[in-house]
């Protein structure tokens, strides 16, 4: 019986923020598909963008950068170092010819549990959509 | 003398103003900042022939001496050289002559704090682009019909290029080389930065008669550099003429306007996505992952290499990480000097891949790479 293709989506998220909303996610029993491989960090402006393009790489579909709101970091400015190195990210992914949708960013309280389930969803579906990453290999499952 | 002064100036010795081009000026100003010990040691191209140069450090008079003469067909930058300098004496001073790329390049790393720019001379020389040596010796045997080794100079003047032998001068305009293949090298055509002015003087021959030089003067450093040769009584000096001013900055408009041609030539946008996936694919897959184009590269400012953190030869990934790290790593500082295409075995046109990315977001963040201090790298955050 031949299964239906689920994306393999990297989420980064940092520990004070988007892994609380998370987990707050997981303990109001919201539904998501089981699309994402989470990796947490302990700010979203840890996510050295080795990091992201290691993921890809490595079959990754989609890579997500979730954390606290601008204003709400735990560490006062890592989340405008996460976005700078988004925004520079996504130039270079364009370029090489990646899908817009393959790499986000989301900014994520701990409280936003519902919010958190639906975002996920969302980008499962986005993804499903345009099908697997052009740098994933032949023999990666 | 002030700053913004526009003067011709020729060296007085008369073995520098023959070996020398355009009257010696560079080779006697850095000789002057070594005797008048302005700087600790000094960074001279050593003519090795005509198609080769070997730069060298030193605080000797006479071995910088040996080094007069301009090479087009030498394309070298010294940024890792004064870099290595201030790694071994922080607190020294030095004194190197700059093409647009090198000045460039050292502001950068200044930036980075790999180089004291307070302690560092910059003599700019004007450029209108180098040449690769052994395309160039071909080029010599096919187009010229003369022998590479016969020749004893040669020179660009007026869109020629002229090289002369002992009994003959052979001038083919540049645009009938370049047609043919042959010319500059590819960077250099489509590098709009032709006068240098971000260093302290910036010297050339556009503007100036025989055997001169035409000087702008751009920082304090400048004229302490102008002055203490003057005192020294090494070089002489005049004003420039309104007719060499003009002269110079026509030269300019037009090398400028013929760069812009060539970028859109050479950057002709790949449209379709999967088309340009492919297209990053194909040229990366030659990679033998050398990483000579890490260790020639001017803007490279990491003390442990971060392109190579993420990186194994034996990875069988679709892009090499490593250029894909290189690309992010540059984007904001590459400042397009072709080292990288020069020096690789296995002749990957990086010099386009990090172009096409570094002009999408030197454009986004409206900075442009080496023309001065006071914008902070565009990867800073406040």
């Amino acid at each position: 019986m031949e299964e239906e293709w689920t994306p393999k989506i990297t989420l980064f998220c940092c520990n004070w923020c988007s892994y609380a909303g998370s987990d707050d996610a997981g303990v109001g029993r919201k539904q998501q598909p089981p699309s994402t491989r989470t990796i947490r960090v302990m700010c979203s402006g840890r996510t050295d963008p080795g990091f992201v393009l290691t993921a890809l790489m490595e079959g990754s579909d989609a890579v997500l950068f979730t954390g606290c709101h601008i204003g709400d970091c735990h560490y006062i400015s890592g989340n405008y170092k996460a976005k700078k190195r988004f925004e520079m990210l996504k130039e270079i992914l364009d370029e090489i010819g990646l899908e817009d949708e393959r790499l986000q960013l989301q900014w994520i309280s701990a409280s936003e549990g519902s919010e958190f389930a639906e975002y996920i969803r969302k980008v499962t579906e986005e993804i499903k959509a345009i099908g697997p990453s052009p740098l994933r290999q032949e023999w990666m499952k | 003398m002030n700053i913004g002064d526009r003067i011709v100036a020729w060296s007085k010795d008369e073995e520098i103003k023959k070996e020398g081009a355009s009257g010696g000026l560079v080779t006697s100003l850095l000789t002057a900042s070594l005797k008048g010990e302005l700087a600790d040691e000094v960074i001279a191209l050593q003519k090795i022939s005509e198609f080769e140069g070997v730069p060298i450090r030193t605080s000797n008079v006479d071995e910088v001496l040996k080094c007069s003469g301009s090479l087009h067909a030498a394309p070298i930058n010294l940024t890792k050289f004064a870099v290595r300098f201030f790694e071994e004496h922080p607190d020294g001073a030095l004194a190197l002559p700059a093409k647009p790329c090198d000045a460039r390049g050292i502001v950068e790393q200044a930036k980075r704090k790999k180089i004291n720019l307070e302690k560092t001379y910059l003599i700019g020389l004007n450029c209108g682009g180098t040449m690769p040596p052994i395309t160039t010796m071909e080029m010599l045997e096919k187009m010229y019909e003369i022998n590479p080794d016969d020749v004893i100079e040669e020179e660009i003047e007026k869109g020629k290029l002229i090289f002369k032998t002992k009994n003959e001068k052979k001038a083919i305009s540049i645009d009938e080389l370049e047609e043919a293949g042959y010319g500059r090298r590819e960077n250099c055509r489509y590098c709009e930065t032709n006068i240098p002015v971000m260093t302290d003087v910036a010297c050339g021959n556009w503007g100036a008669g025989k055997n001169e030089t035409f000087v702008e003067i751009f920082t304090e450093k400048g004229i302490k550099l102008m002055n203490n040769a003057i005192e020294l009584g090494l070089i002489e000096t005049a004003p420039a003429t309104e007719k060499g001013i003009k002269i110079r900055e026509k030269t300019n408009s037009v090398m400028e306007k013929v760069a812009k041609k060539w970028h859109e030539k050479i950057f002709v946008p790949i449209e379709d996505r999967l088309e340009r996936f492919h297209y990053y694919m194909d040229v990366m897959e030659d990679c033998i992952d050398c990483e000579a184009c890490k260790y020639v590269c001017p803007v490279c400012a990491c003390d442990e290499s971060k392109c190579i953190d993420f990186y194994d030869p034996i990875d069988s990934y679709k892009i090499s990480i490593y250029h894909l790290v290189r690309l992010l790593h540059l984007s904001d500082s590459c400042i397009g000097c072709g080292q990288c295409t020069d020096v690789c075995p296995a002749e990957i046109p990086l010099t386009i891949l990090h172009r096409r990315i570094a002009d999408r977001i030197q454009a986004k963040y409206n900075y442009v790479p080496g023309m001065d201090m006071k914008i902070p790298p565009s990867f800073e955050v406040e």
